[in-house]
């Protein structure tokens, strides 16, 4: 069986620890780099993610897929990289969240996970997040997007204050800042001068993938 | 799980209901127009009356002949590999109707007359559905002679689907072709009679008569033990009673004394207790399908069969909508999940709108997601440690991470196929999404999947010798003429003749 099966066999069945020991073997014997790993993982990714977009698939099996495959980078292959000096290759970097007064936080882990599975590299800060949280983390991870959730109508409010503290600290044009969530709209986007709105997480990796080929740098 | 059925009788009305049945069948009795039929039936103990045909049951012979009718039957698609078995607990989805157009949205009135082309299409896409397990010839081929349309039909079920297949007992020479052809199929009698492939439907005509050619094609079907519907369609305040109450008095009679009638014709033949009786419009004396009273009725009907312990048949899908509108999917739903909850054990009519006059191929998938939809409700809730899930409640509420959900556990996974279905057709995606797949409403999405299921269907391989010799039936059929027919029912002359090379066996 080849590498890449074999990882595909544990993250389908989500089996995070049986993937961690996996990799490692292969590190600690040479037989791969931890980029290459990185790289295969990825290809499971893409075929997870086209079996859910053919419906063959369902979201909890996605998202399990996901979260497996995410224990495995942050624990084995994120420092095996680190540790050789080299750059690790993404899409994109994401700070996501969900606003300040609101603790929902389903929607904005499903965009994570979405996200993640598309290659992004995702920092996702939890629920009720500041202003303060959500700039400090952008700058410290050197963030191409910051997205902002909000599910319910009394938070709405404090998505704008994210990018008003933004500008008061002269890094609006450092950040494209997307928003979404249940009362949200394209309207309401464009009232507190977001770059972008999504309705659901499939539309969020879309919106993500047009604005960073739009025009923002890097990794 | 406590999931109680819909009732609509108390214990001593349903006694009353029966108790009032058995007197209409010792009193008055079923005017049976065959005299051959009434023959039989006086050789085993009714009693026919020569000047009005009317024949009488007596309680003690109904009782009797009641004791063979089989509580359960299994229906095969023709080549067996498919098969499903109804019985008096569970409940099964099908079509049946009498569609004589069908939906088309480029003819100026959106209906058009339907053709044989269209009679092989509702084939095929019941033959690739999940939950419509049975299909029937209801959509009417108008631009075959009416004499060989059961012929072309059963050639084409043979040849489109895996799934068994529903017939009018349209005379006992149409019927006996069909039994003819299927022997033919299946690889002689013997297996047709034990494994059977066909639904014939007998259809009572209210009040109390049983018409000369339904009863001819009725002999063969139960004679072939091919499980038959008897159903009768009357009408509140037009061809029964105005009162539900005695509108299901004299369908049970008709119900009743048709399954003695079939029992005498062979015992142990099947037969599901079936109706498709509703109201009477009482602004326009047109039939009301779609109305409240027909699921009172169907429900009343479900609760007699159980009494009687046959499996029972009853419409869903029932609507009088002329559009594939609001009205139609209100309608169809309510009758459907009506039926289901009163426990109707083989629930029709799918894929019909108009008082099922009209067939769209794109109800039919919609119904398919309807009767998962169904299934699903009628199935509950069940309740053990695991599907409690006390455990995972604890792990996932008590969780570190910021912000919980339960959609990576393994429980969700491992349960979410059986405890949610799935619908295939229903929007449940987020406006801009569904802008972006085009806007498109049920009935788009619905005839996408129709073109989909026609494009990617395949024919059934025919056995080239079995193919020849039904080929060659069918011309044999088709060199007959209206008055082979006339003659071979009786309709004509006072004995029955039959065209050569077509004998009813008799009675084994």
């Amino acid at each position: 069986m080849s590498i890449k099966e074999k990882i595909k066999e544990f993250v389908i069945e989500w089996d995070s620890e049986g993937l961690k020991d996996y990799c490692q073997s292969i590190l600690e014997s040479n037989e791969s780099t931890a980029s290459n790993l990185l790289k295969i993982i990825g290809d499971v990714m893409k075929y997870v993610g086209d079996q859910f977009e053919n419906e063959d698939i369902f979201l909890p099996e996605l998202i399990g897929s996901a979260e497996t495959v995410k224990t495995v980078i942050d624990e084995v292959l994120d420092p095996a990289i680190r540790a050789t000096g080299e750059e690790k290759e993404t899409m994109g970097k994401v700070v996501i969240g969900t606003v300040e007064s609101d603790v929902h936080s389903i929607g904005k882990d499903l965009v994570g996970s979405f996200l993640f599975s598309n290659g992004y590299e995702v920092y996702n800060l939890g629920v009720e997040v500041t202003a303060d949280q959500f700039i400090s983390k952008a700058e410290e991870v050197g963030a191409d997007v910051i997205g902002l959730s909000s599910l319910i109508t009394m938070s709405m409010d404090f998505q704008k204050q994210v990018i008003e503290e933004l500008k008061n600290r002269g890094l609006r044009e450092k950040y494209k800042v997307i928003v979404g969530g249940s009362p949200t709209s394209e309207d309401w986007a464009e009232q507190i001068g977001a770059d972008g709105w999504a309705d659901d997480a499939i539309e969020a990796v879309e919106l993500i993938k047009s604005i960073i080929k739009e025009g923002v740098k890097h990794a | 799980m406590k999931l109680k059925k819909i009732e609509v009788f108390t214990k001593d009305e349903l006694e009353a209901v029966h108790s009032a049945s058995m007197t209409l069948l010792s009193d008055v009795g079923i005017k049976v127009d065959a005299k051959d039929a009434r023959d039989i039936l006086k050789e085993e103990g009714a009693e026919p009356d020569e000047t009005t045909n009317f024949v009488r049951f007596p309680e003690s012979l109904v009782k009797e002949k009641l004791k063979t009718v089989p509580n359960s039957f299994t229906l095969h698609g023709p080549d067996g590999s498919f098969n499903f078995e109804v019985n008096t607990t569970t409940t099964q989805f099908a079509t049946i109707g009498t569609p004589v157009k069908i939906y088309d949205p480029s003819s100026k009135k959106g209906v058009r007359k339907s053709f044989l082309s269209d009679t092989i299409e509702q084939i095929k896409i019941i033959d690739s559905l999940e939950n419509i397990m049975c299909s029937h010839i209801d959509v009417w081929p108008n631009d075959i002679s009416y004499t060989t349309i059961h012929s072309q039909c059963i050639y084409q079920w043979v040849k489109n689907t895996k799934k068994p297949y529903g017939m009018g007992c349209l005379g006992r020479l149409a019927s006996q072709d069909m039994m003819n052809m299927a022997s033919i199929i299946v690889g002689g009698d013997e297996e047709l009679i034990a494994n059977p492939r066909f639904v014939g439907f007998m259809n009572p005509t209210s009040p109390l008569h049983l018409p000369q050619i339904m009863t001819n094609g009725f002999a063969i079907f139960t004679k072939y033990k091919q499980p038959t519907i008897i159903a009768p369609e009357a009408l509140a305040g037009a061809s029964a009673p105005v009162t539900l109450a005695g509108l299901l008095t004299q369908t049970n009679a008709e119900i009743v004394g048709s399954a003695v009638v079939s029992q005498i014709f062979n015992p142990g033949a099947p037969v599901f207790f079936g109706t498709v009786s509703h109201v009477t419009d009482m602004r326009s004396g047109n039939s009301a399908m779609g109305s409240a009273e027909m699921g009172l009725i169907t429900a009343g009907i479900a609760q007699l069969a159980r009494f009687y312990n046959i499996p029972s048949r009853g419409p869903g899908a029932g609507t009088d909508s002329k559009l594939l509108d609001l009205q139609n999917g209100y309608e169809r739903l309510q009758t459907l999940m009506l039926a289901a909850q009163a426990g109707v054990n083989y629930i029709t009519c799918a894929g019909t709108y108009e008082a099922t006059l009209v067939e769209a191929l794109e109800l039919l998938v919609i119904d398919d997601d309807l009767a998962g939809m169904v299934k699903r409700a009628i199935e509950g809730i069940t309740v053990n440690e695991d599907t409690i899930a006390l455990e995972v409640i604890k792990k996932v509420a008590t969780s570190e991470k910021k912000g919980v959900n339960f959609l990576a556990e393994s429980h969700t996974r491992k349960h979410m196929r059986s405890e949610l279905y799935m619908p295939r057709l229903a929007d449940r995606s987020r406006r801009s999404t569904w802008q972006k797949k085009g806007a498109k409403d049920i009935i788009e999405r619905a005839r996408e999947s129709v073109d989909k299921i026609l494009e990617e269907h395949q024919p059934n391989e025919l056995e080239k010798n079995m193919e020849a010799v039904l080929l060659k039936y069918m011309k044999k059929v088709e060199k007959r003429t209206f008055d082979d027919y006339r003659k071979a029912e009786g309709l004509m002359v006072d004995s029955i003749t039959l065209p050569d090379g077509i004998e009813i066996k008799e009675k084994e």
